[in-house]
């Protein structure tokens, strides 16, 4: 406990003097995946509520967890399960909002493969990305009954770097994609959808929570921290549901925003298109059943579960409530 | 805190260990030289384990040297796996063969002065160039297992190594030269006996800046794509997981490897340039 | 000037390698996309479609040419999407990481020099600490520096950069410093000169060749360090995360057009370093 105070504490420290600044960590680099955030910032929602947001765009090797742990940030967004194997881990992470509703991920595969239905991913190679976002991929395989240490029967895993090109050179059967992101390089890189299967895990019913915001357990006790919350989770949702309505002036809101200058507007307004349909419907309130059957797919995750007992205190209604309230 | 100043009152009395072992005759022994470093070695983790300790340091930040060594201790079987993915499969094949390569090339060229005197400047100039940039590319290029982790350490080991062995060919002294010409040596026996022999401080010297790089290079690439083993994967992976003990382990076995690669091109060196005057002590 | 055309020759048949490769590795895409759509392909028409695909294996020089081209003066150099403005980011980083790289350095050095008990502690340790890959380092400076309140990015990329580039000045200042023989010093004592005349006077001018030998070395790997250090550090600005963007938007040229921009700040800082070497050593009368 004496750890966690220190942690607790170092965050309390580097969040500063003014208590209405707020960092907010991403789970990867700016793009439309993003776009609610830099709305409400560009757009003024977050000055309005006398908010100071800093947005602080991640990269390959930056895990939220890690950073919100070392006070690098006051709120992140993150994945669930990799947020309750963080908790698992000792690192007590609250969701306080799901902008969310849906699960964007799926497995994209070559038609030439033969790869009709999941079971036909035996002895295949499948790209999988890591840093946290493998739980999904283990907990479904692990439903499937496949192995995935490359014995016979089972699936030859591959960690799949930052791209689609596994699957363009053909090194693997199937990738894992995001329907806002990856599936569009395959098919920009010339492969028609006609020449593409793609299993969603929505559809597989092995779906999990992506992007929600987390904060730390014990900073949500203070009233003040509460307080400073809400008002960011009223501006952000606000950012989100503009976002929605005005894509294509979000997506140029992202590209603004993107320091590297090396996104472009094609990438991002279609992104923001197929983001918009994942968030549709969330008002950033989690659908507690949703979260449910995201622990009940990652404790089924066979010999090597990614959490081992259904956590408790994970999520919390307190922020949305107040915040969604008039 | 106290952990903290045990921790403090340990580091000082074993540097005064150590102030005194450099001072007394027994630090010109081999074993001083050994017992010294390793003195120091063990004071910088005790210190370590006492800031952890005491100022109560979160383990997904910094883990304790113990915790690691715990860590150590249960993961053997998949150290080992990951060691022989990146090191034997991915490090030591690709440095064997940008070295080789960079050996038979620098000999191709030898007998043409003209293509020397190309090659050489453009050599230099990519020996110093962020060679690690090429590390997606050549992942994309040649898959995902260690034959692209070998490519990029073959690359990254290729121009400073023909950079050395070219200086090193050229280092013989005119009169010696002149001597085996007198001797009527042909041009191969004067590769062999003096040119080869009086280049190998300058490729000793090429081979020990490549072992760093080729250790570098395969962690490097694994992080653009690699299957589910290996040490540049279980880094990245284990810091998505908080499984902090787990990178420093990674760590700790990519040091011990570095430096016992280090060690073995500084013990051949030794070994065959016995002659030359650094390795008179 | 006798080198202006070797150079030139094997630049020539660097392209030419480059050109043929380029057909080699794009083709095999085209063959692809015309069988999924059914078609025969002649290599007539296979060449030239490797020359301008928008994601080629391996795009031909004249593709990169104009990618870097259109970087570094198709806009104003403080827009984000100048390379000109990129490579300032990463060169400051380089910078920051190269001026702490040679306090270390030369600090050490001189303590190591100085204290028998440093040089024997200390400098196996050195070594080693050059045999840790520093990627897998990268993360936890990043978290460690935070923690001290440390947001920038700037300070863990310096940090990651000095941490390869202060090995070659340690290793260079050790040796210059006890270049000067045993008669040096022993007149120096018969002048009187105490230990800090000496160090002045005599060990410190004597490093100066050896110091500046190992500038160039330290300036390319604190360069290495910077990119490596933007890679993973938040891709946010500078060469190093155009790559790795380049990379995961499936967008080559742009990886490229960085790795080229990366390879020119490479040669001016070398370049840069050279000059400053040659103006010093006329200075002190060494002769060139």
């Amino acid at each position: 406990m004496k750890r966690l105070l220190t942690a607790a504490f170092l965050a309390a420290m580097a969040s500063g003097a003014s208590a209405e600044d707020v960092k907010l960590q991403l789970k990867w680099v700016t793009q439309a995946q993003f776009a609610g955030y830099y709305v409400a910032k560009d757009k003024g929602f977050y000055e309005e509520e006398g908010l100071n947001v800093t947005i602080l765009p991640g990269g390959p090797d930056i895990a939220p967890t890690q950073v919100i742990a070392g006070g690098g940030a006051d709120v992140i967004v993150e994945w669930m399960p990799a947020a309750l194997a963080a908790r698992e881990k000792g690192l007590p992470l609250v969701n306080i909002a799901q902008p969310f509703a849906k699960s964007g991920m799926m497995l994209t595969c070559l038609k030439e493969t033969g790869i009709k239905e999941p079971k036909d991913f035996a002895d295949k190679t499948l790209g999988v990305w890591f840093f946290g976002n493998e739980y999904p991929f283990l907990s479904w395989m692990a439903t499937l009954g496949l192995k995935t240490d490359g014995s016979p029967g089972g699936v030859t895993v591959l960690k799949q770097g930052f791209n689609v090109d596994p699957l363009l050179q053909k090194q693997a059967a199937c990738i894992s994609t995001m329907t806002y992101n990856e599936y569009w390089q395959v098919i920009d890189a010339g492969i028609k959808p006609e020449d593409l299967v793609t299993f969603k895990y929505e559809d597989q019913g092995v779906a999990t929570l992506e992007d929600g915001l987390y904060v730390l357990e014990d900073r949500l006790a203070d009233p003040a921290f509460q307080e400073t919350m809400v008002k960011f989770v009223r501006a952000s949702m606000k950012g989100w549901k503009y976002a929605e309505a005005n894509p294509d002036e979000a997506a140029m809101i992202v590209l603004d925003n993107d320091q590297t200058g090396a996104q472009t507007e094609t990438h991002q307004k279609r992104m923001m298109g197929e983001i918009a349909k994942l968030t549709a419907g969330s008002n950033g309130a989690l659908d507690v059943a949703a979260a449910e059957q995201t622990v009940a797919t990652l404790l089924a995750g066979g010999s090597d579960p990614v959490i081992t007992k259904a956590p408790e205190g994970a999520w919390t209604s307190v922020i949305t409530d107040k915040a969604l309230a008039n | 805190m106290t952990a903290l100043w045990i921790a403090i009152g340990i580091w000082l009395a074993a540097w005064a260990l150590n102030v005194w072992l450099s001072a007394s005759p027994i630090s010109q022994t081999r074993l001083g030289k050994l017992l010294v470093p390793l003195v120091f070695g063990a004071t910088v983790l005790v210190l370590w384990e006492g800031l952890v300790r005491g100022l109560g340091i979160a383990p997904v930040i910094l883990p304790a040297p113990s915790a690691i060594a715990a860590k150590i201790a249960v993961s053997l079987p998949i150290l080992w796996q990951d060691f022989a993915q990146t090191i034997l499969k991915g490090a030591i094949p690709g440095f064997l063969i940008g070295a080789g390569a960079a050996f038979l090339v620098a000999i191709a060229i030898d007998r043409s002065p003209f293509l020397q005197r190309g090659l050489l400047p453009i050599g230099n100039f990519v020996a110093a160039l962020p060679i690690v940039g090429l590390a997606p590319i050549l992942v994309m290029w040649f898959g995902f297992d260690w034959q692209s982790k070998a490519a990029v350490v073959v690359v990254m080991v290729f121009f400073p190594m023909l950079v050395n062995i070219v200086a090193g060919l050229q280092a013989s002294e005119r009169m010696q030269r002149d001597l085996m010409a007198t001797w009527g040596a042909s041009y191969v026996q004067t590769l062999i006996k003096l040119r080869l022999p009086a280049a190998m401080p300058f490729v000793f010297n090429g081979l020990k800046i490549a072992s760093t790089l080729a250790l570098i290079g395969a962690i490097v690439a694994e992080f653009f794509g690699s299957p589910v083993y290996g040490m540049g994967f279980r880094i990245s992976t284990e810091v998505g997981r908080l499984g902090l003990d787990m990178v420093w382990a990674e760590i700790a076995v990519a040091a011990l490897a570095g430096s016992a690669l280090y060690g073995l091109v500084a013990l051949i060196e030794r070994w065959v340039t016995f002659w030359h005057p650094s390795q008179r002590h | 000037m006798n080198r202006v055309l070797p150079v030139l020759t094997v630049l020539t048949g660097i392209v030419v390698i480059w050109y043929a490769a380029a057909v080699w590795m794009n083709a095999a895409w085209v063959f692809d996309q015309a069988q999924r759509a059914g078609q025969e392909v002649t290599w007539a028409e296979v060449i030239p479609q490797t020359m301008d695909q928008p994601r080629p294996l391996l795009p031909p020089p004249h593709q990169v040419g104009a990618e870097l081209w259109k970087g570094l003066f198709g806009q104003a150099v403080t827009s984000k999407r100048s390379l000109v403005y990129h490579g300032i980011v990463t060169l400051k980083g380089t910078m920051m990481g190269f001026g702490l790289g040679i306090v270390v350095g030369v600090l050490l050095a001189m303590a190591i020099v100085r204290f028998r008990v440093m040089d024997l502690s200390v400098m196996p340790w050195a070594i080693i600490s050059q045999t840790v890959p520093i990627v897998a380092l990268a993360p936890m400076i990043i978290t460690v520096s935070s923690q001290l309140g440390l947001s920038g990015r700037d300070v863990p990329k310096a940090v990651i950069a000095a941490y390869l580039s202060f090995f070659p000045v340690l290793v260079s200042m050790v040796k210059g410093l006890r270049s000067p023989d045993q008669m040096q010093l022993d007149l120096l004592k018969t002048y009187g000169a105490g230990e800090a005349a000496t160090f002045l006077k005599l060990r410190l001018p004597a490093s100066m060749p050896y110091f500046f030998a190992s500038l160039k070395v330290a300036v390319a790997a604190s360069l290495v360090g910077t990119i490596v250090g933007e890679l993973p550090t938040g891709a946010i600005e500078g060469l190093g995360a155009r790559m790795l963007i380049g990379s995961q938007f499936g967008e080559p040229l742009i990886m490229w057009a960085a790795l080229f921009a990366a390879a020119i700040l490479a040669g001016l800082l070398i370049l840069t370093v050279g000059l400053v070497e040659r103006v010093a050593r006329r200075r002190m009368g060494v002769p060139a």
